[in-house]
């Protein structure tokens, strides 16, 4: 067991050196979000929410903090997986005793660590820019979110690597799966309104806009949202058992 | 042997006597389609063994059960003891893997991702010592993906080694490759032979074949065609000694009758004969020119049976 722990330890430490000496994918999975949050962060800036005291960048914020964590979780660890195993890596990696779950656990576990960073570079961002801070008795609920949405996003992202068929495809089919449904869950646009019903019910029902509004209650005092934490955990549940279902070592 | 530094290894003495690779009766099919048909042979350890045979013939299938990636339909197979299909992680501490196609994480770096590997292992190999016998030392620190086919192929062989494994497998390791890339693989391997490691190649190059094997297997439609050293394969080919010699002045003008019990075809200036029996031949041949006074005749040479001309033969009749 610790042997596994320190092989999947090893492997996270080359994941991560890999995804920082390739500057574009770095910066770009950086860049991109933290490029959202200050851009319409500032047009959003000293307005309220309509008939509310809750400025716009309150709610704003969390949503790029959902946004983050998906691009960490769903976009980065899928379309990694993707090339990994259209290059033969994985493949490869099965020539060798190294234990499956030792190898899979160094890839999340490098999943894990660009979620922390880049969630934390939002918050930080958020809180100096624009003044958005969590809750303060709300710190726990929001760890527990983040946590939740980071495996939620990361078991879908591997559930996704499965139907991608080819390395060049990997980023754009992650992001154009995703992107949409960011949009129309009101993630980047505080006071976003005005979908038919039968489309915000669809929204509702994706997990996009479920991790915005855990994260926005954590921000700012909305109604508990008992059932997006379920919506949540249903699509963790879902995308593990198709990552589960469909993983192969070969394309 | 190109190499000075590395020392020569033994294989354990418990099992010197035994081979590293057995397979009896060995089947595959896929579906209704039947790729092995009954494949019997053995490798003996510390020997280079070359699966020669062309495309489709069911080597890399061969390959992947022996290497615990398929099970068989039928048949036994053993790899250092071991049922591959069974234990393939107890077979992967010991027996190093060389795919035909298999990529590398992008941005790793050579020495980087040979010491990553090294931590798979129990017993694994030095890093500079791997470096060196696949002559990789002075890109060691250059991204995998800045090194030519070449190199990486070289570097496929330090990953398959880091473990120090007893038995290494190389499925078609030079294929593609130009002349002097495939000159700096084949001397990488004579390096992995010389450090004891029994090694199982498949190849669909005749020259590799004969270059680096100790024996070969010729594989064919499913089935062994012939096992043996790269000679004894030729003979039991039923190939001919080819015995030539320049046309006698007065065989070609009807002077000198042909020589007797001797199947001699006069070519022009040529003359031609196949025997499998080069010695006896021989000794017809020269009693006939000292009895019709010919002299040692000019231009006399004996031609052994070539594994080339056994490979072409077999590869081109049909099944």
């Amino acid at each position: 067991m610790t042997r596994t722990l320190r092989l999947a330890a090893r492997q996270a430490i080359l994941e991560q050196r890999s995804f920082w000496r390739s500057a574009e994918y770095a910066l770009f999975t950086f860049a991109f979000p933290l490029m959202i949050l200050l851009l319409i962060g500032a047009a959003n800036a000293g307005s309220h929410l309509p008939g509310t005291h809750i400025k716009n960048t309150t709610v704003f914020v969390p949503g790029i903090l959902a946004f983050s964590v998906i691009v960490a979780a769903y976009v980065n660890l899928g379309s990694k997986v993707a090339v990994l195993r259209h290059d033969g890596v994985l493949k490869r990696i099965r020539t060798t005793p190294l234990p499956s779950g030792a190898y899979l656990g160094g890839l999340l576990a490098s999943t894990v660590v660009t979620a922390i960073l880049i969630t934390v570079a939002t918050g930080l961002i958020g809180g100096l820019a624009f003044g958005a801070v969590p809750r303060t008795d709300e710190s726990l609920a929001l760890a527990g979110s983040l946590v939740l949405g980071t495996v939620c996003f990361a078991s879908l992202g591997l559930a996704i690597s499965s139907v991608i068929t080819s390395a060049e495809s990997a980023g754009p089919v992650a992001y154009a799966s995703f992107l949409p449904i960011a949009i129309i869950s009101g993630v980047f646009d505080p006071t976003f309104s005005g979908l038919p019903d039968w489309l915000s019910r669809l929204v509702a029902a994706f997990p996009v806009k479920a991790l915005a509004d855990v994260l926005q209650n954590a921000y700012a005092v909305r109604p508990f949202p008992a059932w997006d934490l379920v919506n949540l955990a249903l699509w963790t549940a879902g995308g593990a058992a198709v990552a589960v279902w469909r993983f192969r070592w070969h394309s | 042997m190109t190499d000075t530094h590395v020392t020569y290894e033994r294989a354990p003495a418990s099992v010197i006597d035994g081979s590293a690779v057995q397979v009896r009766d060995l089947r595959m099919s896929f579906g209704t389609k039947e790729v092995l048909r009954g494949v019997d042979f053995d490798v003996r350890y510390g020997e280079v063994f070359c699966l020669l045979g062309p495309n489709g013939a069911g080597k890399t299938t061969t390959l992947e059960i022996l290497e615990g990636f398929r099970p068989p339909t039928g048949g036994v197979v053993r790899v250092l003891g071991l049922n591959p299909a069974a234990q393939p992680g107890r077979l992967r501490e010991r027996a190093g893997m060389v795919l035909q196609e298999c990529g590398f994480p992008r941005q790793a770096r050579v020495a980087e991702l040979i010491d990553v590997w090294r931590t798979y292992y129990p017993n694994p190999r030095p890093l500079g010592d791997l470096l060196e016998v696949v002559e990789l030392t002075e890109v060691r620190n250059t991204q995998v993906r800045k090194l030519s086919g070449g190199q990486r192929r070289r570097l496929d062989f330090a990953l398959a080694l880091a473990g120090d494994p007893d038995l290494i497998f190389l499925d078609e390791p030079t294929t593609g490759f130009d002349p002097e890339a495939r000159r700096r693989c084949w001397a990488a391997i004579e390096n992995l032979r010389g450090l004891g490691k029994t090694i199982l190649l498949t190849t669909h190059y005749l020259d590799e074949a004969e270059r680096l094997a100790d024996r070969i297997a010729i594989l064919r439609d499913g089935r062994i065609e012939l096992c043996g050293t790269t000679h004894e394969v030729a003979i039991r080919a039923g190939l001919a000694t080819r015995i030539s010699f320049t046309t006698p002045s007065a065989l070609r003008r009807g002077q000198v009758p042909p020589p007797d019990g001797i199947d001699l075809a006069v070519r022009g200036s040529e003359s031609v004969c196949h025997t499998g029996n080069a010695a006896m031949t021989l000794r017809l041949l020269l009693a006939w020119a000292i009895e019709h006074s010919l002299g040692d005749l000019d231009g006399l040479a004996v031609t052994a049976p070539r594994l080339e001309d056994t490979y072409l033969q077999l590869t081109r009749d049909p099944p």
